[in-house]
């Protein structure tokens, strides 16, 4: 066992610590213990929960286990996402298919030129990051599309009575949600490093792998992640907007009755 | 109608429901090619949506329209708005130059043919260069229908198009669409103003709640009850 990970006993430990802030807030008379409580065991029972989990894929369940649990990611990615973007229509499966499309890429690629194993140990946790990653695109992209096909539908029109087709009238509003939605992750990026110890680098500084090494793994996570994030963003404004217009070039009704 | 040219605009037992909202009840009429019909009646009575059937920016839940007796769904559709332009009530501006601007329907024009169409408008040809952020309500309102113009149309859909103009503006763009119907065109013009309506329409077609009150035979002077 790596003596830097703590015991069951430093964990029970720690405990303490949320006692302390269970303490603040009835101090501060914040009526939040009960929810601190709350947090605190959903926590541990959820973390414990899916770490048994894991335990059984890894050693059970081979690379076929590892696409059913990222499937099963990408299902609830999709549904968050579509939450987000509520109003827009045919949101669930816009949605799911672009963080689909962001993940199958990214991972597919790293799978295929053998840059990362095809364990579950290793696939699991690099394909949960693209998921968080297309999803938090995708879901930004599919909010700022509902604003700009709102915003802007007089100019959408004006446009459309033209004569444009639907893709050249809507192309300024798209490239503006694709902007909103990539610039926080070619932004995090960029100061990867300077501002934070980033995830993955800091798991394995943690559980005793050279620093050096760490960085490796980072580097390709960096690299998938903004990948992930385009490809679901572009993913999700194609297919919302074929979901906003019609056969006819026509951008549909906001209501979303036909 | 004088029974001796083909409609423009045909509608058949026309419906547009909105959720639980009626737009258009059963509309039944025809629009003359050649000439101007004025849609009036007062808000909310269905007008706008009833011009904006004719570019197919509205599709109906039942009923057909017909052009020239072809029904709508079966011509291409990005044909049919460069043929049958469509300029809103408010003036929406697409980029950042007048030239760019009058460009956005047709890139090829050039410069010539822009200056001309800035002139058709009564605007000064000079402008071509300028920035389009400093027009005034009205000068953006005419670049709009210069715009429309551009890429010559055979019917104008007018909706409302001097509501918000001062009185030059509002000559000025009477002015494009009399010279407009003089060389053959068609319009149609959603108007609440009387007096407007019997200065360009020929005919004239009262909506009230999503339903037609009068034929299109009838004469401007029937209809003095909308102001």
């Amino acid at each position: 066992m790596n003596p830097a990970v703590p015991t069951w006993a430093g964990v029970a430990t720690s405990l303490a610590l949320v006692a302390l802030a269970m303490a603040i807030a009835r101090r501060q008379r914040l009526h939040l213990a009960r929810e601190i409580t709350i947090a605190a065991a959903r926590a541990g029972a959820q973390l414990t929960a899916v770490g048994a989990i894991l335990l059984l894929v890894f050693t059970h369940a081979g690379p076929a286990g590892a696409a059913g649990w990222l499937t099963l990611m990408v299902l609830i990615a999709g549904q968050v996402a579509a939450r987000r973007a509520r109003g827009l229509p045919r949101a669930l499966p816009v949605a799911t298919g672009a963080v689909a499309a962001g993940t199958a890429a990214t991972v597919g690629t790293l799978l295929a030129l053998g840059v990362i194993s095809p364990q579950p140990r290793v696939v699991i946790p690099v394909g949960g990051m693209v998921v968080s990653g297309a999803m938090t695109a995708a879901a930004v992209t599919l909010t700022r599309l509902r604003e700009e096909a709102a915003a802007g539908r007089p100019a959408i029109e004006a446009r459309l009575s033209l004569g444009l087709p639907a893709t050249q009238a809507f192309r300024p509003h798209l490239h503006a949600a694709l902007r909103t939605a990539l610039i926080p992750s070619i932004d995090s990026t960029k100061t990867v490093g300077l501002i934070s110890l980033p995830g993955a680098m800091t798991g394995l500084i943690l559980a005793g792998v050279s620093p050096l090494t760490a960085i490796r793994y980072q580097i390709v996570v960096m690299y998938m992640l903004v990948a992930a994030a385009a490809l679901a963003a572009l993913t999700a404004a194609r297919l919302a907007e074929r979901a906003l217009f019609d056969d006819a070039h026509r951008l549909r009704p906001q209501d979303g009755t036909r | 109608m004088t029974g001796d040219v083909a409609p423009l605009f045909t509608l058949d037992q026309v419906t547009v429901r909105r959720g639980g909202t009626l737009l258009l009840d059963q509309v039944t009429c025809h629009f003359p090619a050649g000439a101007c019909t004025a849609l009036t009646g007062p808000s909310g009575a269905g007008k706008t949506t009833l011009l904006r059937l004719l570019n197919r920016l509205e599709e109906p839940d039942d009923g057909r329209v017909r052009l020239h007796g072809a029904p709508l769904a079966s011509l291409d559709v990005l044909a049919l708005r460069r043929r049958v332009a469509l300029v809103a009530q408010t003036p929406v501006l697409l980029t950042g130059e007048i030239l760019d601007e009058l460009r956005a329907g047709r890139p090829d024009l050039d410069r010539d043919q822009a200056a001309r169409l800035l002139e058709q408008v009564s605007l000064p040809a000079a402008m071509l260069t300028r920035s389009t952020a400093g027009l005034s309500g009205g000068e953006a309102q005419r670049l709009c229908l210069a715009r429309a113009l551009a890429a010559r149309p055979q019917v104008l859909l007018l909706d409302e198009p001097t509501s918000a103009l001062d009185a030059g503006s509002t000559r000025a763009v009477e002015q494009v669409a009399g010279s407009f119907l003089a060389v053959g065109g068609s319009v149609v013009l959603v108007s609440h103003d009387a007096a407007q309506t019997s200065r360009i329409a020929g005919h004239v077609l009262v909506l009230h709640s999503g339903q037609l009150t009068a034929g299109p035979a009838r004469q401007i002077a029937n209809h003095k009850e909308y102001p």
